[in-house]
Protein backbone atom coordinates (compact mmCIF):
# COMPACT_ATOMS: atom_id res chain seq x y z
CA UNK A 1 0.00 0.00 0.00
CA UNK A 2 1.36 3.36 -1.00
CA UNK A 3 1.00 6.45 1.09
CA UNK A 4 0.61 9.14 -1.48
CA UNK A 5 -1.73 12.36 -1.70
CA UNK A 6 -4.16 11.39 -4.16
CA UNK A 7 -5.30 13.86 -6.64
CA UNK A 8 -8.70 12.76 -6.76
CA UNK A 9 -9.08 13.87 -3.27
CA UNK A 10 -8.28 17.13 -1.16
CA UNK A 11 -7.66 15.00 1.75
CA UNK A 12 -4.36 12.24 2.45
CA UNK A 13 -5.51 9.26 1.32
CA UNK A 14 -3.21 6.01 2.17
CA UNK A 15 -5.25 3.52 0.23
CA UNK A 16 -5.27 2.66 -3.47
CA UNK A 17 -8.32 0.98 -4.87
CA UNK A 18 -6.74 -3.03 -4.97
CA UNK A 19 -7.66 -2.05 -0.83
CA UNK A 20 -11.70 -2.62 -2.04
CA UNK A 21 -11.07 -4.80 -4.44
CA UNK A 22 -12.10 -8.65 -3.16
CA UNK A 23 -11.49 -12.19 -4.10
CA UNK A 24 -14.66 -12.80 -5.46
CA UNK A 25 -14.54 -12.49 -9.20
CA UNK A 26 -17.42 -10.60 -10.51
CA UNK A 27 -19.86 -12.95 -13.04
CA UNK A 28 -21.56 -10.01 -14.96
CA UNK A 29 -21.62 -10.80 -18.32
CA UNK A 30 -18.34 -9.46 -20.54
CA UNK A 31 -19.24 -6.04 -21.53
CA UNK A 32 -21.09 -5.00 -18.60
CA UNK A 33 -21.39 -1.20 -17.63
CA UNK A 34 -21.40 -2.59 -14.33
CA UNK A 35 -17.78 -3.34 -14.61
CA UNK A 36 -17.05 0.17 -15.00
CA UNK A 37 -19.08 1.35 -11.86
CA UNK A 38 -17.43 -0.87 -10.19
CA UNK A 39 -13.92 0.73 -10.95
CA UNK A 40 -15.73 3.68 -10.27
CA UNK A 41 -16.42 2.77 -6.92
CA UNK A 42 -12.94 1.49 -5.72
CA UNK A 43 -11.83 4.25 -6.59
CA UNK A 44 -14.29 7.00 -5.15
CA UNK A 45 -13.64 4.69 -1.80
CA UNK A 46 -9.43 5.03 -2.65
CA UNK A 47 -9.75 8.76 -2.57
CA UNK A 48 -12.36 9.37 0.61
CA UNK A 49 -9.75 7.50 2.04
CA UNK A 50 -11.51 5.33 4.72
CA UNK A 51 -10.35 1.71 5.67
CA UNK A 52 -13.43 -0.87 4.21
CA UNK A 53 -14.14 -1.57 8.32
CA UNK A 54 -15.56 1.60 8.50
CA UNK A 55 -17.72 0.86 5.34
CA UNK A 56 -20.89 -0.65 4.79
CA UNK A 57 -22.14 -1.71 1.46
CA UNK A 58 -26.31 -2.44 1.34
CA UNK A 59 -27.81 -3.99 -1.80
CA UNK A 60 -31.16 -5.60 -3.04
CA UNK A 61 -31.61 -7.75 -6.02
CA UNK A 62 -30.38 -7.80 -9.33
CA UNK A 63 -27.07 -8.00 -10.98
CA UNK A 64 -26.31 -4.71 -9.94
CA UNK A 65 -26.80 -5.37 -6.53
CA UNK A 66 -24.03 -8.19 -6.28
CA UNK A 67 -21.66 -5.33 -5.69
CA UNK A 68 -20.90 -5.58 -2.02
CA UNK A 69 -19.33 -8.69 -2.72
CA UNK A 70 -17.07 -7.90 -4.79
CA UNK A 71 -15.98 -4.91 -2.15
CA UNK A 72 -13.67 -5.41 0.90
CA UNK A 73 -15.73 -2.99 2.98
CA UNK A 74 -18.88 -4.93 4.91
CA UNK A 75 -21.44 -5.97 2.68
CA UNK A 76 -25.52 -6.54 2.69
CA UNK A 77 -26.70 -8.45 -0.43
CA UNK A 78 -30.06 -7.62 1.08
CA UNK A 79 -34.01 -8.59 -0.07
CA UNK A 80 -35.36 -7.12 -3.39
CA UNK A 81 -35.95 -3.34 -3.11
CA UNK A 82 -34.63 -2.84 0.67
CA UNK A 83 -31.50 -2.13 0.43
CA UNK A 84 -32.80 1.73 1.59
CA UNK A 85 -34.63 0.62 4.67
CA UNK A 86 -32.04 -1.64 5.73
CA UNK A 87 -29.00 1.08 4.81
CA UNK A 88 -31.43 3.79 7.24
CA UNK A 89 -31.10 1.73 10.01
CA UNK A 90 -27.37 0.73 10.32
CA UNK A 91 -26.76 4.41 9.26
CA UNK A 92 -28.71 5.24 12.87
CA UNK A 93 -27.34 2.58 14.57
CA UNK A 94 -23.92 3.00 13.50
CA UNK A 95 -23.76 6.45 12.67
CA UNK A 96 -19.94 6.35 12.19
CA UNK A 97 -20.39 4.33 9.31
CA UNK A 98 -19.83 5.51 5.97
CA UNK A 99 -22.63 3.19 4.50
CA UNK A 100 -23.64 3.15 0.74
CA UNK A 101 -26.95 1.68 -0.75
CA UNK A 102 -26.67 -0.09 -4.42
CA UNK A 103 -28.73 -1.81 -6.96
CA UNK A 104 -30.46 -1.49 -9.82
CA UNK A 105 -33.79 0.64 -11.45
CA UNK A 106 -36.21 -2.55 -11.12
CA UNK A 107 -34.17 -2.73 -7.17
CA UNK A 108 -35.00 0.74 -6.60
CA UNK A 109 -37.81 2.31 -8.66
CA UNK A 110 -40.23 -0.50 -8.75
CA UNK A 111 -40.05 -3.27 -6.01
CA UNK A 112 -38.14 -0.53 -3.56
CA UNK A 113 -39.97 2.85 -5.13
CA UNK A 114 -42.01 3.12 -2.42
CA UNK A 115 -38.54 3.57 -0.14
CA UNK A 116 -37.37 6.36 -2.26
CA UNK A 117 -38.93 9.18 -1.01
CA UNK A 118 -38.88 8.17 2.19
CA UNK A 119 -34.89 7.82 2.16
CA UNK A 120 -34.98 11.23 0.84
CA UNK A 121 -37.24 12.97 3.06
CA UNK A 122 -35.44 11.82 6.47
CA UNK A 123 -32.27 12.81 5.01
CA UNK A 124 -30.03 10.31 6.22
CA UNK A 125 -26.01 10.87 5.08
CA UNK A 126 -26.28 7.88 2.33
CA UNK A 127 -24.98 7.48 -0.51
CA UNK A 128 -27.50 5.87 -3.13
CA UNK A 129 -25.71 4.32 -6.70
CA UNK A 130 -28.76 3.10 -9.00
CA UNK A 131 -27.66 1.15 -11.86
CA UNK A 132 -30.21 1.92 -14.49
CA UNK A 133 -29.40 -0.75 -17.54
CA UNK A 134 -33.44 -0.01 -18.38
CA UNK A 135 -34.28 -4.22 -17.78
CA UNK A 136 -34.41 -6.89 -15.37
CA UNK A 137 -30.84 -8.83 -16.95
CA UNK A 138 -30.51 -11.34 -13.84
CA UNK A 139 -34.14 -12.62 -14.88
CA UNK A 140 -33.19 -12.51 -18.58
CA UNK A 141 -34.38 -9.73 -19.96
CA UNK A 142 -37.90 -7.84 -18.80
CA UNK A 143 -39.15 -4.54 -19.30
CA UNK A 144 -38.19 -2.36 -16.40
CA UNK A 145 -39.46 0.48 -14.70
CA UNK A 146 -37.01 2.50 -16.57
CA UNK A 147 -37.46 0.94 -20.06
CA UNK A 148 -38.24 3.25 -22.95
CA UNK A 149 -41.52 3.32 -24.50
CA UNK A 150 -41.07 1.02 -27.25
CA UNK A 151 -38.39 -1.51 -26.07
CA UNK A 152 -38.94 -5.37 -27.09
CA UNK A 153 -38.47 -7.22 -24.54
CA UNK A 154 -39.51 -10.75 -23.54
CA UNK A 155 -42.26 -9.31 -21.53
CA UNK A 156 -42.99 -6.68 -24.43
CA UNK A 157 -42.69 -8.54 -27.34
CA UNK A 158 -44.43 -5.93 -29.58
CA UNK A 159 -42.67 -2.65 -27.73
CA UNK A 160 -43.46 -1.32 -24.07
CA UNK A 161 -46.50 0.52 -24.34
CA UNK A 162 -45.50 2.30 -21.06
CA UNK A 163 -44.03 5.76 -20.77
CA UNK A 164 -40.35 5.16 -18.37
CA UNK A 165 -39.93 6.46 -14.91
CA UNK A 166 -37.41 9.26 -14.69
CA UNK A 167 -35.28 8.72 -11.81
CA UNK A 168 -33.70 12.11 -11.96
CA UNK A 169 -37.14 13.87 -11.63
CA UNK A 170 -38.63 11.26 -9.11
CA UNK A 171 -36.25 11.94 -6.77
CA UNK A 172 -35.67 15.52 -7.58
CA UNK A 173 -39.59 16.33 -6.65
CA UNK A 174 -39.35 14.47 -3.18
CA UNK A 175 -36.35 16.75 -2.62
CA UNK A 176 -33.27 15.03 -2.69
CA UNK A 177 -30.34 17.34 -1.86
CA UNK A 178 -27.68 16.00 -3.98
CA UNK A 179 -28.94 14.42 -7.20
CA UNK A 180 -25.78 13.63 -10.06
CA UNK A 181 -25.76 11.43 -13.07
CA UNK A 182 -22.48 9.44 -14.83
CA UNK A 183 -21.73 6.79 -17.10
CA UNK A 184 -19.53 3.62 -17.01
CA UNK A 185 -18.62 5.38 -20.21
CA UNK A 186 -16.38 7.92 -18.44
CA UNK A 187 -15.29 6.28 -15.33
CA UNK A 188 -13.45 9.07 -14.22
CA UNK A 189 -16.07 11.26 -14.20
CA UNK A 190 -18.14 8.73 -12.72
CA UNK A 191 -15.53 8.51 -9.89
CA UNK A 192 -15.51 12.02 -9.17
CA UNK A 193 -19.65 11.99 -9.10
CA UNK A 194 -19.53 9.57 -6.52
CA UNK A 195 -16.58 10.84 -4.57
CA UNK A 196 -18.20 13.98 -4.37
CA UNK A 197 -21.54 12.21 -3.60
CA UNK A 198 -19.77 10.36 -0.39
CA UNK A 199 -18.96 13.66 0.75
CA UNK A 200 -22.28 15.12 0.59
CA UNK A 201 -23.74 15.41 4.18
CA UNK A 202 -27.44 14.10 3.60
CA UNK A 203 -29.08 11.85 1.28
CA UNK A 204 -26.62 11.76 -2.18
CA UNK A 205 -28.05 10.18 -5.58
CA UNK A 206 -26.18 9.05 -8.05
CA UNK A 207 -27.93 7.23 -11.08
CA UNK A 208 -25.63 5.40 -13.11
CA UNK A 209 -26.78 4.69 -16.54
CA UNK A 210 -25.04 1.22 -16.81
CA UNK A 211 -26.05 -0.98 -19.76
CA UNK A 212 -27.01 -4.16 -20.00
CA UNK A 213 -24.93 -5.84 -22.89
CA UNK A 214 -27.11 -9.02 -23.21
CA UNK A 215 -30.11 -7.30 -23.55
CA UNK A 216 -29.83 -3.87 -24.02
CA UNK A 217 -30.05 -2.22 -27.26
CA UNK A 218 -27.39 -0.64 -29.61
CA UNK A 219 -28.12 2.78 -28.34
CA UNK A 220 -28.11 1.74 -24.64
CA UNK A 221 -24.36 0.22 -25.21
CA UNK A 222 -21.56 2.14 -23.71
CA UNK A 223 -20.37 2.70 -27.24
CA UNK A 224 -23.35 5.08 -27.83
CA UNK A 225 -22.54 6.41 -24.49
CA UNK A 226 -19.59 7.91 -25.49
CA UNK A 227 -20.46 9.37 -28.68
CA UNK A 228 -23.20 11.34 -26.94
CA UNK A 229 -22.62 11.85 -23.69
CA UNK A 230 -22.30 15.54 -22.40
CA UNK A 231 -21.42 17.35 -19.35
CA UNK A 232 -23.65 19.32 -17.27
CA UNK A 233 -20.76 21.94 -17.09
CA UNK A 234 -20.23 22.33 -20.76
CA UNK A 235 -24.24 23.43 -21.49
CA UNK A 236 -23.93 26.58 -18.50
CA UNK A 237 -25.88 24.44 -15.89
CA UNK A 238 -25.94 26.02 -12.33
CA UNK A 239 -26.18 23.17 -10.24
CA UNK A 240 -27.44 24.61 -6.96
CA UNK A 241 -30.83 25.46 -9.13
CA UNK A 242 -33.97 22.81 -8.45
CA UNK A 243 -35.32 24.45 -10.80
CA UNK A 244 -32.49 24.44 -13.68
CA UNK A 245 -31.84 20.81 -12.30
CA UNK A 246 -35.73 19.68 -12.79
CA UNK A 247 -35.72 21.03 -16.17
CA UNK A 248 -32.41 19.41 -17.57
CA UNK A 249 -33.81 16.29 -15.92
CA UNK A 250 -36.49 16.20 -18.41
CA UNK A 251 -33.97 15.29 -21.05
CA UNK A 252 -33.80 11.86 -19.19
CA UNK A 253 -33.90 8.98 -22.38
CA UNK A 254 -33.64 11.35 -24.65
CA UNK A 255 -29.87 12.80 -23.37
CA UNK A 256 -26.97 11.61 -22.02
CA UNK A 257 -26.04 14.61 -19.20
CA UNK A 258 -23.67 13.77 -16.83
CA UNK A 259 -22.45 15.05 -13.92
CA UNK A 260 -24.45 16.91 -10.73
CA UNK A 261 -27.89 18.14 -11.86
CA UNK A 262 -28.27 19.40 -7.99
CA UNK A 263 -26.62 20.28 -5.12
CA UNK A 264 -27.73 21.92 -2.32
CA UNK A 265 -25.75 24.90 -1.22
CA UNK A 266 -27.33 25.13 2.07
CA UNK A 267 -27.60 21.50 2.80
CA UNK A 268 -30.67 20.45 5.50
CA UNK A 269 -29.77 18.78 8.62
CA UNK A 270 -29.27 15.17 8.68
CA UNK A 271 -31.76 12.57 10.62
CA UNK A 272 -28.77 11.39 12.54
CA UNK A 273 -28.02 15.40 13.60
CA UNK A 274 -31.24 15.56 14.33
CA UNK A 275 -31.92 12.29 16.37
CA UNK A 276 -28.35 13.37 18.45
CA UNK A 277 -30.06 17.27 19.04
CA UNK A 278 -32.92 15.76 20.44
CA UNK A 279 -31.38 12.95 22.41
CA UNK A 280 -29.08 15.45 23.59
CA UNK A 281 -32.36 18.19 24.46
CA UNK A 282 -34.21 15.46 26.43
CA UNK A 283 -31.27 14.27 28.09
CA UNK A 284 -31.42 16.60 31.36
CA UNK A 285 -35.47 15.43 32.14
CA UNK A 286 -34.56 11.74 31.19
CA UNK A 287 -35.73 9.36 33.48
CA UNK A 288 -33.36 7.26 35.27
CA UNK A 289 -32.31 3.68 33.20
CA UNK A 290 -33.71 1.91 35.94
CA UNK A 291 -36.90 3.89 36.30
CA UNK A 292 -37.53 3.53 31.95
CA UNK A 293 -40.00 0.64 32.06
CA UNK A 294 -42.05 2.25 35.10
CA UNK A 295 -43.49 4.29 32.06
CA UNK A 296 -44.88 1.71 30.30
CA UNK A 297 -46.13 0.27 33.73
CA UNK A 298 -49.80 1.34 34.90
CA UNK A 299 -50.04 1.73 38.56
CA UNK B 1 -11.05 6.09 -23.21
CA UNK B 2 -7.73 6.74 -21.86
CA UNK B 3 -7.33 9.72 -19.94
CA UNK B 4 -4.84 11.41 -16.99
CA UNK B 5 -5.25 13.69 -13.90
CA UNK B 6 -2.78 15.70 -11.88
CA UNK B 7 0.15 14.93 -14.38
CA UNK B 8 2.61 17.69 -14.64
CA UNK B 9 4.89 16.49 -18.07
CA UNK B 10 6.84 19.64 -18.34
CA UNK B 11 8.30 19.14 -14.89
CA UNK B 12 8.03 15.33 -14.82
CA UNK B 13 11.26 13.27 -13.46
CA UNK B 14 12.96 10.72 -14.56
CA UNK B 15 11.80 8.45 -11.49
CA UNK B 16 8.17 9.85 -11.94
CA UNK B 17 8.02 8.81 -15.26
CA UNK B 18 9.36 5.61 -14.80
CA UNK B 19 6.53 5.16 -11.89
CA UNK B 20 4.27 6.44 -14.47
CA UNK B 21 5.09 3.72 -17.01
CA UNK B 22 5.28 0.71 -14.35
CA UNK B 23 1.64 1.51 -13.49
CA UNK B 24 0.54 1.75 -16.76
CA UNK B 25 1.87 -1.48 -17.30
CA UNK B 26 0.21 -2.86 -14.09
CA UNK B 27 -2.73 -1.24 -14.91
CA UNK B 28 -2.77 -3.22 -18.36
CA UNK B 29 -1.75 -6.50 -16.70
CA UNK B 30 -5.12 -6.47 -14.07
CA UNK B 31 -7.30 -5.38 -16.96
CA UNK B 32 -5.82 -8.43 -18.62
CA UNK B 33 -6.26 -10.31 -16.07
CA UNK B 34 -9.90 -9.10 -14.93
CA UNK B 35 -11.01 -9.99 -18.80
CA UNK B 36 -9.20 -13.53 -18.64
CA UNK B 37 -11.14 -14.12 -15.43
CA UNK B 38 -14.69 -13.00 -17.63
CA UNK B 39 -13.88 -15.16 -20.04
CA UNK B 40 -13.37 -18.05 -18.31
CA UNK B 41 -16.64 -17.76 -16.22
CA UNK B 42 -18.24 -17.26 -19.52
CA UNK B 43 -16.45 -20.42 -21.22
CA UNK B 44 -14.85 -18.63 -23.54
CA UNK B 45 -11.23 -20.76 -23.29
CA UNK B 46 -9.44 -19.57 -26.49
CA UNK B 47 -9.46 -15.89 -25.45
CA UNK B 48 -9.20 -16.46 -22.00
CA UNK B 49 -6.01 -18.23 -22.72
CA UNK B 50 -4.94 -15.08 -25.20
CA UNK B 51 -5.50 -12.49 -22.05
CA UNK B 52 -3.98 -14.67 -19.58
CA UNK B 53 -0.84 -14.31 -22.71
CA UNK B 54 -1.34 -10.67 -22.84
CA UNK B 55 -1.57 -10.22 -18.85
CA UNK B 56 2.08 -12.18 -18.59
CA UNK B 57 3.58 -9.95 -21.02
CA UNK B 58 2.43 -6.55 -19.35
CA UNK B 59 3.66 -8.25 -16.05
CA UNK B 60 6.99 -8.95 -17.79
CA UNK B 61 7.22 -5.25 -18.79
CA UNK B 62 6.43 -3.76 -15.50
CA UNK B 63 8.97 -5.89 -14.10
CA UNK B 64 11.66 -5.04 -15.96
CA UNK B 65 10.72 -0.79 -15.85
CA UNK B 66 10.86 -1.80 -11.76
CA UNK B 67 13.98 -3.17 -12.17
CA UNK B 68 15.60 -0.12 -13.78
CA UNK B 69 13.43 2.17 -11.32
CA UNK B 70 15.34 0.10 -8.37
CA UNK B 71 18.82 0.39 -9.95
CA UNK B 72 18.64 3.68 -10.41
CA UNK B 73 16.45 4.96 -7.52
CA UNK B 74 16.36 2.72 -5.32
CA UNK B 75 13.55 3.00 -2.51
CA UNK B 76 12.77 6.55 -2.80
CA UNK B 77 9.22 7.55 -2.70
CA UNK B 78 7.03 7.63 -5.50
CA UNK B 79 5.46 10.67 -6.30
CA UNK B 80 2.62 9.08 -8.75
CA UNK B 81 -0.11 6.95 -7.96
CA UNK B 82 -3.00 5.06 -9.66
CA UNK B 83 -5.36 7.54 -9.57
CA UNK B 84 -3.59 9.79 -12.15
CA UNK B 85 -4.17 7.28 -14.79
CA UNK B 86 -6.96 5.87 -16.30
CA UNK B 87 -6.84 3.11 -19.09
CA UNK B 88 -3.84 3.83 -20.98
CA UNK B 89 -3.01 0.63 -21.86
CA UNK B 90 -5.53 -0.87 -20.49
CA UNK B 91 -8.45 -2.38 -23.19
CA UNK B 92 -12.04 -0.65 -22.23
CA UNK B 93 -14.41 -2.67 -20.28
CA UNK B 94 -16.64 -2.61 -22.90
CA UNK B 95 -14.36 -4.56 -25.38
CA UNK B 96 -15.03 -7.69 -23.78
CA UNK B 97 -17.84 -9.93 -25.19
CA UNK B 98 -19.08 -13.30 -24.17
CA UNK B 99 -17.57 -15.83 -26.81
CA UNK B 100 -15.36 -13.51 -28.40
CA UNK B 101 -13.45 -15.26 -30.95
CA UNK B 102 -9.20 -14.95 -30.61
CA UNK B 103 -9.38 -12.86 -33.55
CA UNK B 104 -11.54 -10.34 -31.66
CA UNK B 105 -9.99 -10.47 -29.02
CA UNK B 106 -6.44 -9.89 -31.11
CA UNK B 107 -8.31 -6.66 -32.36
CA UNK B 108 -9.29 -4.96 -28.40
CA UNK B 109 -5.60 -5.89 -27.68
CA UNK B 110 -4.60 -3.82 -30.81
CA UNK B 111 -6.83 -0.98 -29.93
CA UNK B 112 -4.74 -0.96 -26.94
CA UNK B 113 -1.76 -1.45 -28.03
CA UNK B 114 -2.31 2.18 -30.27
CA UNK B 115 -4.38 3.72 -27.07
CA UNK B 116 -0.69 3.32 -25.09
CA UNK B 117 1.37 4.87 -28.23
CA UNK B 118 -1.11 7.96 -28.54
CA UNK B 119 -0.14 8.79 -25.48
CA UNK B 120 2.97 8.35 -26.01
CA UNK B 121 3.07 10.63 -28.78
CA UNK B 122 0.69 13.00 -27.26
CA UNK B 123 2.76 13.64 -24.07
CA UNK B 124 6.24 14.11 -25.68
CA UNK B 125 6.00 17.57 -26.97
CA UNK B 126 4.98 18.61 -23.20
CA UNK B 127 8.44 16.69 -22.41
CA UNK B 128 11.28 18.77 -20.85
CA UNK B 129 13.66 16.69 -18.80
CA UNK B 130 16.06 14.69 -21.84
CA UNK B 131 16.27 11.73 -19.71
CA UNK B 132 12.45 11.42 -19.68
CA UNK B 133 12.30 12.35 -23.66
CA UNK B 134 14.46 9.15 -24.10
CA UNK B 135 12.31 6.94 -22.06
CA UNK B 136 8.69 8.08 -23.73
CA UNK B 137 10.41 7.60 -26.96
CA UNK B 138 11.53 4.14 -26.38
CA UNK B 139 8.11 3.25 -24.63
CA UNK B 140 6.22 4.85 -27.87
CA UNK B 141 8.59 2.95 -30.36
CA UNK B 142 7.81 -0.31 -28.25
CA UNK B 143 3.80 0.41 -28.77
CA UNK B 144 4.54 0.03 -32.02
CA UNK B 145 6.73 -3.15 -31.98
CA UNK B 146 3.79 -4.39 -30.07
CA UNK B 147 1.19 -3.64 -32.58
CA UNK B 148 3.07 -5.32 -34.85
CA UNK B 149 3.15 -8.33 -33.33
CA UNK B 150 -0.78 -8.28 -32.54
CA UNK B 151 -1.51 -7.64 -36.28
CA UNK B 152 0.86 -10.49 -37.33
CA UNK B 153 -1.12 -12.72 -34.73
CA UNK B 154 -4.65 -11.30 -36.03
CA UNK B 155 -3.45 -12.52 -39.49
CA UNK B 156 -2.60 -15.90 -38.56
CA UNK B 157 -5.72 -16.14 -36.15
CA UNK B 158 -8.79 -18.13 -37.63
CA UNK B 159 -11.48 -16.04 -39.65
CA UNK B 160 -14.16 -14.52 -37.80
CA UNK B 161 -17.58 -16.59 -38.12
CA UNK B 162 -19.03 -13.06 -39.75
CA UNK B 163 -22.34 -13.13 -36.99
CA UNK B 164 -23.29 -10.30 -35.60
CA UNK B 165 -22.21 -9.19 -31.55
CA UNK B 166 -25.82 -10.16 -30.52
CA UNK B 167 -25.43 -14.45 -31.53
CA UNK B 168 -22.54 -14.08 -29.02
CA UNK B 169 -24.74 -13.05 -25.67
CA UNK B 170 -24.50 -14.87 -22.68
CA UNK B 171 -26.64 -14.72 -20.12
CA UNK B 172 -26.06 -13.55 -16.58
CA UNK B 173 -24.39 -16.84 -14.49
CA UNK B 174 -24.86 -18.25 -11.15
CA UNK B 175 -22.44 -17.60 -8.56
Amino acid sequence: MATATNPDSSATSTFTSKDFKSDLKPIWCPGCGDFGVLQAIYRALAAIGRPPHEIAFISGIGCSSRIPGYTTAYGFNSVHGRSLPIAQGLKLARPELLVLAAGGDGDGFSIGGGHVPHAIRRNDDLTYIVMDNQTYGLTKGQLSPTSPKGQRTVTSAHGSLENPVNPLMYVLAYGASFVAQGTPADIPGLTAIIEEAIRFPGFAFVNVQSPCVTYGEENQQIKHHKAVMKKLESVGHDATSRIQALDKAQTYGTELLTGVFFRDPTPPPTLGALVRQRQEALMPNAAPRERILDLFVQR
Amino acid sequence: MSSTKGINFPTLSLKDALDLAILIEEEACERYQEFADQMEIHRTHEAAQFFRLMAGNEEKHRSELAARRVERFAAQPSSVTRSMIFDIEAPDYDEARAFMTERAALRAALRSEEKAYAFFVAALPQIKDDAVRALFEELRDEEVEHQELVRREIKKAPADPNLPDDDFGDEPVGQ
